[in-house]
């Protein structure tokens, strides 16, 4: 899919703009401060009708106005759709086709992006909750059921882990409540451990080629499930659940001492190997950027695979933190494939030769003052 | 410049109530007030009869009146038995009377087990099911009405755990499509549940 144009009214530091894209690359160029961020921040708010810079609506109207539009028309295979965002004080009303939605639900997919900000390198180094985060998010997008048992898991756990308080503290002394929590525990969570093995074997294989590309064809890379019940790729989900719970029942006495769960889903990590070594560890600041955007580029395949459409790509300041031959790569990843937003402040050398036919908007002060078309 | 005493008190009651914040109980306080003192007396009435005449059955934890204890349904000899239909709150019992498609007696838990909320097994009106059952063997079988939701269904399992040791026959409603409805209206999990839940026909 490809978004055609966009328009912003009160949006930031947008008072009225208008912008009609290319198929391919768009750059936005500019100094620090003058908005360029803010406008890659609009496609994503349009896709998704929430910022992923703020959790409050408010900061997206411009300073002492009352109300902000975002709308835009999205190309898919056979249709044209208009979209469009209205904030206000009252909330926000989404339209598709001009139809006013009653559910977010039902807007949210009708435009996919996929965003790649510096922040992402924490999906490699930062705590295993980003990860299971990540993939909670990224898995829920395409996978409704998936969506429904992580909230479940995570409502089980909870009680679980108050009647285990409960049990440590004496207040009561009756398993057999507890069998039912970790029936019920094992019974979700076991369908998680299944789902999260499948979306991570899926990932991986899209990620490989992208990331043996990236690095020359001299790394490659793995992706290890890490998680506290033991079972091997392709078990079946009956041995799962028979795992879960014979570990669960192992560590009962400890569980009871501790007042809380030991093991299961909420503990899961991913270790990203590169060429046999943990890259949050031992890997350099380049491989785990590597790692980053091989991981983020895959889910535009999966995302391919799994709605029949390419997501569109946004990219935050991710260039002028790559090396010439990673951003050589990234390029020749996306070219002729994905429609893709590029923010930078300049544009390196590499860049120029290899997007092919970018347009180029050059941002001052909430205004773009040249655009051109590259040939 | 404050309310009088009497209306800000009326209004701070009403807040008391759910769904209920200042602005609303402020209107229903001044709506109070341009009522029929007759009205508001019976009114009024109601409400500390409510709380005052009514008391849950020692049988089955339904709401009842002082004077009729054990209630109504648990004294009706002409109702099955055999059957006890449990269910979370009296509102239930009301909703299943409606159809006068079931004719068993009913046992009413008042809440479902959530530790996470601070309640446990013994602080629900469980252990006068157990005692209720050990005493009327003719009660062979327990249909369980429990919500579905993670809390109903750990209740649900808990009584199942209790109960079959006992050779009681327990049971679990069904879930899935609404009686009706269109499949295609229907939402994902709802469908998911009713294809795992399918019947030879």
């Amino acid at each position: 899919m490809e978004l055609q144009s966009l328009r912003l009214v009160n949006y930031r530091n947008y008072t009225d703009l208008t912008l009609n894209f290319s198929d391919g690359v768009n750059v936005f160029l500019g100094e620090n401060a003058q908005g360029k961020t803010n406008l890659l921040e609009s496609i994503y708010v349009l896709a998704l009708a929430r910022s992923h810079r703020t959790s409050s609506d408010k900061d997206l109207i411009r300073w002492q106005e009352k109300e902000a539009t975002i709308s835009g028309r999205v190309k898919k295979n056979i249709s044209d759709t208009p979209l469009s965002l209205h904030f206000s004080n009252k909330g926000k009303k989404a339209r598709v086709n001009h139809l006013e939605q009653s559910k977010l639900s039902q807007y949210i997919g009708q435009l996919n992006v996929i965003l790649f900000a510096p922040e992402d390198l924490e999906l490699v180094k930062g705590a295993p909750s980003v990860r299971r985060r990540f993939i909670d998010m990224e898995f829920g997008q395409m996978n409704p059921l998936y969506l429904y048992n992580t909230t479940q898991y995570r409502r089980i756990l909870k009680e679980r882990n108050a009647y285990l308080k409960r049990l440590q503290m004496k207040q009561t002394t009756d398993t057999i409540f507890l069998d039912v929590l970790t029936e019920q525990l094992v019974d979700i969570g076991s369908q998680v451990l299944l789902a999260r093995q499948t979306f991570l074997e899926r990932l991986e294989v899209a990620a490989q080629p992208i990331h043996a590309e990236i690095s020359n064809k001299r790394e490659t890379l793995t992706l290890r499930y890490q998680t506290s019940i033991d079972f091997e790729k392709g078990t079946d989900l009956a041995t799962i659940k028979a795992v879960f719970e014979q570990t669960l029942k192992k560590q009962q006495t400890r569980e009871i001492m501790q007042g809380s769960t030991l093991v299961g889903p909420h503990r899961d990590d991913i270790q990203f190997i590169v060429n046999d070594n943990d890259v949050a560890v031992f890997g350099s600041q380049g491989q785990q950027r590597t790692t980053a955007l091989a991981i983020k580029l895959a889910e535009i395949d999966l995302m391919q695979q799994e709605t029949g459409e390419y997501p569109i790509l946004l990219l935050d300041d991710v260039l002028s933190e790559l090396d010439a031959n990673r951003q050589t790569h990234l390029l020749l990843a996306i070219q002729d494939k994905v429609q893709t937003f590029i923010t930078a402040p300049t544009l390196s050398d590499v860049a120029r030769q290899l997007i092919h036919a970018p347009k180029v908007f050059h941002v001052q002060q909430g205004e773009i003052v040249l655009e051109e078309q590259v040939e | 410049m404050d309310y009088p005493e009497p209306i800000a008190k009326l209004i701070d009651s009403y807040t008391k109530l759910p769904g209920i914040g200042s602005k609303t109980a402020t209107r229903l306080a001044f709506y109070t007030l341009g009522m029929d003192e007759k009205d508001v007396l019976d009114f009024s009435k109601s409400l500390v009869s409510a709380k005052k005449d009514l008391t849950f059955c020692s049988v089955c934890g339904n709401i009842t009146e002082n004077s009729i204890n054990p209630c109504v349904i648990c004294r009706d000899a002409t109702r099955d038995q055999s059957t006890v239909f449990v269910v979370e709150n009296s509102r239930d019992v009301m909703a299943m009377e409606n159809t006068r498609d079931y004719h068993g007696l009913y046992h009413i838990l008042n809440g479902v087990i959530s530790p996470s909320a601070g309640t446990g097994p013994e602080d629900i009106n469980l252990p006068s099911l157990i005692r209720r059952l050990s005493e009327h063997q003719e009660i062979d079988e327990v249909i369980v009405g429990t919500n579905v939701t993670a809390e109903g269904e750990a209740t649900a399992m808990y009584l199942a755990r209790l109960l079959k040791p006992a050779g009681i026959k327990v049971t679990r409603l069904a879930h899935g499509l609404a009686v009706g409805s269109d499949i295609d209206y229907a939402d994902q999990l709802t469908l998911i549940k009713a294809v795992q839940g399918r019947t030879e026909l």
